[in-house]
């Protein structure tokens, strides 16, 4: 996340496009981290976090890749600021990650057999009508 | 309590590591390829406080994930699942097991250093046996009483691996809804003495509800199968309830010729039920005592009853005949008339009782009576009124046809309708 910008260099053109939108998921990043936890459970606290997250990276990777809207520079700008997760960016360029939720939803180690999050099996591999709400950012299915 | 691993002194304790958990099939689930999560020194056993190796599996698609709760020293002991403390081989609590094998509750002691102590002891005689039979006083009390074959559990009873009901939704505040792993249902009534258990008292054979319960209902059904042979003297049928598919006559022929000749064996495949006729009323009272409440066949726990006349159903259901009485049918005209009775009733082994079960009905099948073998104690509306053979018997409980039912005509019977 951006929180200070270091560099000297000015930022590219088109930067005053995409500005208000940042600022505004700042923003509300901002107010998800002061958030009080009361009532939620442990591994909820951090799911506005995670999706606010997303949010933000996809707004980068959409404008550039989908509307091209945005310049090459503006776009290796925001990667190098660390405006949007260049790891998550690179995922979802693969096949079959397109919708990826979050990183720790694929990190196969952290889990007891090696297997990925219930967010990343297909819905018609479920049995039918199960709801899923994976633990680490709630995602309810990010494939298929 | 537990010392550390290094410290294995004279009187300190091995901790345990074990590559398998004991678990009964119940625990264990329906699924046959199970993933299990090992610990090493996971937790403290419930019972003897050392560390164990605790294993942790789903057993099956909707069921909560289960652990080991005891070590295997103290599974080993009783004979017991590591994780319900029911009894491997009969699946019933230890209370009601130890009462049933007339165990003497044993002296487990209860307090910190003769447990570690007893515990000690009790490994190396593990150690000492080859692992095939149980140690302690439950592998030598080997004489299954009756009362144990009544209450064991044949079948594997999954419903209880179901997650634990949702504490929040009780309170009307889960707000997780539909994602919710818990159970959304009303709980039972807390002053329920079962709903006050655990599993140290569980463990020990003491104030466990589950066992009383157990306990007072097999006294209760020996009470009730204590089954009176019926006043009727022509009675000699048994009624079996509780077939299933994989029972057939054969098996019920195999448990019940021991008892003296059987005249026949009607099953009826549709009720689940058959009726098993012998020649002599002595051998029916034999075989009634002898299996009522403990007739266990491929595994199944069968109903054993006497079998009513339709005569005597119909004297029961004689108060609801009067007032049906009104709506009776008219004969059918113009139906074709008696058939000739079939030499032999019936197939199979039946065949060979054929000519000795017409001779014996008490009164031979008048001209008109259409004899069909398949529904006999099934629909006896079939059979017009005049007359009833007495070898047709029902399952207590069967509302028999009202009397005066000149039903001629099977789709005319109400007890077919829809079917």
């Amino acid at each position: 996340m951006p929180r200070v910008r270091r560099s000297r260099k000015p930022p590219p053109d088109g930067w005053e496009l995409i500005e208000p939108t940042l600022d505004e998921l700042d923003q509300k990043m901002r107010e998800a981290e002061t958030e009080s936890h009361d009532g939620m459970r442990k591994v909820e606290s951090l799911w506005p976090i995670f999706k606010i997250h997303h949010q933000k990276s996809r707004y980068i990777f959409d404008l550039f890749y989908r509307r091209k809207a945005i310049s090459r520079e503006l776009y290796d700008y925001c990667l190098k600021e660390n405006i949007a997760d260049k790891n998550l960016i690179a995922k979802w360029k693969k096949q079959g990650y397109e919708n990826l939720c979050c990183l720790r939803c694929i990190q196969a180690r952290d889990t007891n057999f090696g297997t990925n999050c219930i967010c990343r099996v297909p819905k018609d591999k479920l049995e039918a009508g199960k709801v899923v709400e994976c633990v680490h950012c709630g995602c309810r299915g990010c494939s298929g | 309590m537990a010392t550390s691993l290094g410290a294995n002194r004279y009187n300190r304790q091995n901790w345990e590591e074990s590559d398998f958990p004991i678990l009964c099939q119940t625990c264990l689930g329906d699924n046959p390829y199970i993933r299990m999560t090992k610990e090493k020194f996971g937790k403290e056993c419930k019972i003897c406080d050392r560390p164990f190796t605790v294993f942790r599996w789903c057993p099956g698609a909707r069921m909560r994930f289960k652990k080991t709760e005891v070590c295997q020293t103290c599974a080993k002991l009783k004979n017991i699942c590591q994780t319900c403390l029911l009894d491997l081989e009969y699946g019933l609590p230890i209370q009601t097991r130890d009462f049933a094998l007339g165990l003497q509750n044993q002296d487990i002691p209860r307090s910190d250093v003769n447990k570690e102590y007893y515990t000690q002891n009790m490994e190396r005689e593990i150690a000492n046996t080859d692992g095939t039979v149980a140690v302690g006083s439950v592998g030598k009390a080997q004489a299954p009483s009756d009362i144990l074959v009544r209450m064991a559990r044949t079948t594997p009873y999954y419903k209880r691996n179901r997650p634990h009901i949702c504490s929040f939704w009780v309170k009307g505040e889960c707000k997780r809804g539909e994602e919710c792993p818990y159970r959304h249902e009303k709980p039972t009534d807390p002053d329920d003495p079962l709903s006050d258990q655990n599993i140290k008292d569980r463990y020990y054979g003491i104030n466990d509800p589950v066992a009383d319960k157990l306990l007072r209902r097999a006294n209760e059904s020996i009470d009730q199968e204590a089954v009176k042979p019926p006043e009727d003297r022509t009675i000699s049928t048994l009624y079996i309830g509780g077939l299933g598919e994989a029972i057939d006559e054969d098996d019920l022929r195999n448990h019940f010729y021991q008892f003296g000749e059987i005249r026949s064996i009607n099953v009826v495949g549709k009720q689940n039920c058959a009726f098993v006729q012998f020649t002599k009323r002595s051998e029916a009272e034999h075989a009634a005592q002898k299996s009522a409440g403990r007739l266990l066949l491929k595994g199944k726990r069968l109903v054993v009853r006497w079998g009513k006349s339709q005569q005597s159903g119909r004297k029961d259901g004689g108060d609801k005949g009067e007032s049906s009485k009104g709506q009776q049918f008219d004969p059918v005209p113009g139906l074709p008339g008696a058939l000739p009775m079939p030499s032999a009733v019936g197939s199979g082994p039946g065949h060979y009782y054929g000519n000795q079960q017409q001779k014996n009905y008490l009164e031979p099948p008048p001209p008109g009576t259409v004899p069909m073998p398949g529904q006999d104690g099934g629909v006896m509306g079939v059979a017009p009124p005049t007359i009833a053979p007495p070898v047709m018997m029902m399952p207590p409980g069967y509302p028999g046809p009202a009397p005066n039912m000149p039903v001629h005509y099977p789709s005319q019977n109400p007890h077919r309708m829809g079917s």
